[in-house]
């Protein structure tokens, strides 16, 4: 069992003397295996949330679990996925992948078995020996994947992993997961400000107000996508097109558009 | 794991630090000038080089007090970088905005840029003499090319639309140097004046050190010939302090205009 | 001696565009090589014994190479120069980049070190010439403390600015993946740091030069600033140049010899 837990997180940040609230109360949970999308207006503290459970930050109030260990410090048990890839640019794809399992002590051999692997999985073959700056950025947030996939961390934090990317190789991205988490699946809480990225790749979307960040709803896209039978579509436009698609989409821009003109305190 | 991303020091255990610091290089100076396994007169303690900086402000060493010596050094200083700012920012902003004068003066800018500034000094003290020609030329030595290289740099970088927007309503070329480039390029020349006041006031220090009869950079060389080691001592606290002063103001100018163009 | 090529060059896309650049590039250098020659040798505009002729110039530098001047030859006196810059330089680079490294590693030690190292900071290099002859004397130990002066500075700077300048996504991801202090310092900081410590490096040699010809004109036995000196004192114009000529060619050998380095030590870089 590896989910992570957010009970009742307080965060505050201190700035010329003032205390403001970024996240006021949040309780969630991603179930093991489950994939969470977290949407919300910008600076409502979603990226807070990503960072409590990497270890980057340390809560004010409440506490941060993940498979059943409170969150003490970043480490490769949650493998993060930035926005900007932060790869190595002094390291070659092989050995950016290599390097979290390198400090873990991971025999040369168990190490090169297990680089190919996640190599083939994310279609990087043939791009061991590049540097990262000769890659695109598609192919760079490919690597950074893989990187984190390699460590068969207990939960992937992706942090707006595809915001730094053009649409078109965003869909691809998109679709790629989808078919990776088949394959292999994790537990995963997924940030993005793309409604559509988040209702097609994740089990469960929750909605965040405006700052102070609380969850306001969370949506069962899981349960829709089964009955609906989803996954009989190849291609992400195909359900995109579907009704109950829509449907979702539509619910979750209303709930975040109130959030928008809403009054600010 | 490394401090690097762990939260910065507050104020009091920066301080505290940096006191302790401070504390042991001025306590192994003094342990070593006390010790007398160095001759004393070759390392004086931190007081007696303090002691003698408070001397030389009024009594004259080498034909001067100190704050004589410095002025004499900030008067040629002046002429010398005002000197370099005034040739060096035009000519770096022309080139920027002309490329038959860029693809002139460039090759040979590039073929004396190897040569230290410093080299020049004996022909400096065969042209202009030693008196204040010389050290001049030595001081636009140095602050020479960072006001060219950052003035072309920063007309090169101006957003080729404000240019054309110029000519486009018919501006002469003069006044798009004046209105357009300039003020655009602002920000980049002024830290080319800076680095380059850096310079000069290094080249000064050279350049009295070897050609002149008079400026604290004379009288630090005096100093060694008179083996009086403190007088070389603050005459380099001096230095320091001065050089300190100037590099302060210009990148306070820095701050202002990077604020008012909204860059910082 | 300037940080680098003029940056930003205009860049020209068209065969032709190439050829005029070229062309005005060594039109000017002959043009001016040209007037040189005419103003000194035909029409006696400048007078040789303040500017020499070219043809002076050919004759001392013959002279210097082979029959020698200032008790020594051309290449004697040269290598004597770039043995003290690349000894000076060494050693401050093998302290600097390292204090460097410490002050960006630890803020504990950033904030010890950092107030001593400003008081030091602020005093020219040059300035620490006439305490070194004072302790060392007119010999190459003096020479190498104050070529260690000059270097040491730019080389602690860059290297702790390199650090700084590290995207918190860097270090962030580096504690993500578990790595331990050393591998930390040796596989993520360095590395990161590297091209701003090639740049501290490169200013290093440049002020390692200026020191060296500054600290030889003041006083010395042997070297480049020698020559310059005796050739001052001789009032012999034309042997002046050769020594200038000398230092730009030495300065700019061992700059490109440093930017060979340079690329070979950061392949990742596109060059």
């Amino acid at each position: 069992m590896s989910a992570i837990i957010f009970e009742n997180v307080y965060r505050y940040f201190t700035r010329e003397g003032k205390s403001l609230p970024a996240l006021d109360g949040i309780d969630l949970t991603v179930a093991d295996k489950e994939v969470v999308a977290l949407v919300g207006p910008s600076g409502c503290g979603k990226t807070t949330c990503l960072r409590l459970a990497a270890g980057f930050e340390v809560p004010t109030k409440g506490r941060v679990t993940v498979g059943g260990q409170p969150v003490n410090g970043p480490g490769p048990d949650r493998a993060v996925v930035f926005q900007q890839f932060a790869l190595f640019p002094w390291k070659s794809v092989e050995e950016n992948i290599a390097f979290g399992l390198r400090n873990q002590g991971v025999s040369a051999s168990t190490r090169r078995e297990r680089v190919s692997a996640v190599i083939k999985l994310m279609g990087l073959e043939g791009y061991e020996t590049a540097y990262p700056h000769q890659l695109s950025g598609g192919m760079q947030q490919r690597v950074a994947i893989a990187r984190a996939y390699v460590l068969d961390p207990e939960a992937l934090l992706m942090d707006e992993p595809f915001g730094a990317l053009d649409a078109q190789t965003r869909i691809m991205m998109q679709e790629e997961l989808v078919r990776i988490a088949r394959v292999n699946p994790r537990t995963v809480l997924f940030i993005t400000h793309a409604v559509d990225e988040a209702v097609y790749l994740a089990d469960r979307v929750a909605v965040m107000t405006r700052r102070p960040g609380r969850i306001k709803e969370i949506l069962d896209v899981r349960h829709v996508r089964n009955a609906e039978r989803w996954n009989d579509h190849e291609r992400i436009e195909d359900v995109m097109d579907l009704e109950s698609f829509v449907h979702l989409r539509t619910h979750i821009w209303r709930s975040l558009r109130e959030e928008k003109i809403g009054v600010a305190p | 794991m490394a401090n690097t991303s762990q939260r910065p020091l507050s104020k009091l255990e920066a301080l505290i630090l940096g006191v302790i610091g401070l504390a042991g290089f001025l306590g192994i100076w003094l342990a070593a000038s006390m010790s007398g396994y160095v001759p004393r007169q070759f390392l004086p303690t931190p007081f007696e080089v303090l002691a003698r900086a408070t001397y030389l402000l009024t009594a004259p060493f080498a034909g001067a007090t100190l704050p004589m010596h410095l002025a004499r050094s900030l008067e040629r200083y002046a002429y010398g970088v005002a000197l370099a700012a005034s040739i060096g920012v035009p000519l770096g902003l022309a080139m920027g905005l002309y490329r038959w004068l860029d693809d002139i003066v460039t090759p040979v800018f590039d073929g004396l840029r190897f040569i230290a500034p410093i080299a020049w000094v004996p022909f400096a003290a065969l042209w202009f003499g030693t008196g204040i020609g010389g050290p001049i030329m030595i001081i636009f030595s140095g602050a020479f090319p960072p006001c060219l290289i950052n003035a072309y740099r920063g007309a090169r970088f101006v957003d080729q639309r404000y240019i054309e927007a110029a000519q486009m309503l018919g501006t002469n070329s003069l006044r798009t140097i004046t209105e357009v480039l300039l003020p655009a390029s602002l920000p980049s020349i002024i830290a080319g004046l800076r680095v380059g006041a850096g310079l000069g006031w290094q080249s000064l220090v050279g350049a009295e050190l070897i050609v002149a009869s008079a400026g604290v950079g004379y009288m630090i060389v005096q100093g060694q010939s008179n083996i009086s080691t403190p007088t070389v001592m603050a005459g380099m606290l001096a230095i320091g302090l001065v050089g300190l002063l100037i590099d302060v103001a210009l990148r306070q100018m820095e701050v202002l205009v990077r604020r008012a163009r909204g860059l910082a | 001696m300037t940080p680098s090529t003029l940056p930003g060059a205009h860049s020209s896309s068209t065969l032709p565009a190439r050829l005029t650049r070229r062309f005005l590039g060594t039109g000017s250098v002959l043009v001016l090589l040209a007037a040189w020659a005419v103003l000194t040798m035909v029409t006696d505009t400048i007078s040789t014994s303040r500017f020499p002729s070219p043809l002076q110039f050919w004759q001392s530098t013959k002279q210097i190479v082979t029959v020698g001047y200032a008790d020594g030859t051309l290449v004697g006196h040269a290598l004597h120069s770039t043995r003290l810059v690349v000894l000076g330089f060494a050693v401050a680079a093998g302290i600097g980049v390292p204090l460097g490294l410490l002050m960006g590693w630890s803020r504990r030690a950033e904030a010890l070190i950092n107030p001593a190292f400003l008081v030091i900071r602020p005093v020219p290099p040059l300035a620490w010439i006439p305490l070194a002859i004072l302790w060392l004397g007119l010999g190459d130990a003096a020479k190498i403390m104050v070529i260690f002066f000059a270097a040491f500075v730019p080389a602690v700077i860059n290297t702790l600015s390199g650090i700084r300048a590290i995207e918190p996504p860097i270090i962030e991801a580096a504690r993500m993946l578990g790595t331990g202090r050393w591998r930390f310092l040796s596989e993520v900081l360095l590395p990161a740091a590297a091209p701003m410590i090639f740049t501290g490096l490169r200013l290093a040699l440049q002020a390692a030069w200026t020191t060296l010809v500054a600290a030889e004109l003041v006083g010395a036995l042997a070297g480049l600033g020698r020559v310059l000196n005796m050739a001052q004192q001789d009032i012999y114009p034309a042997m002046v140049m050769v020594g200038m000529a000398a230092v730009g060619v030495l300065g700019w050998a061992t700059t490109r010899l440093l930017a060979e380095v340079e690329r070979r030590a950061m392949p990742w870089l596109a060059h």
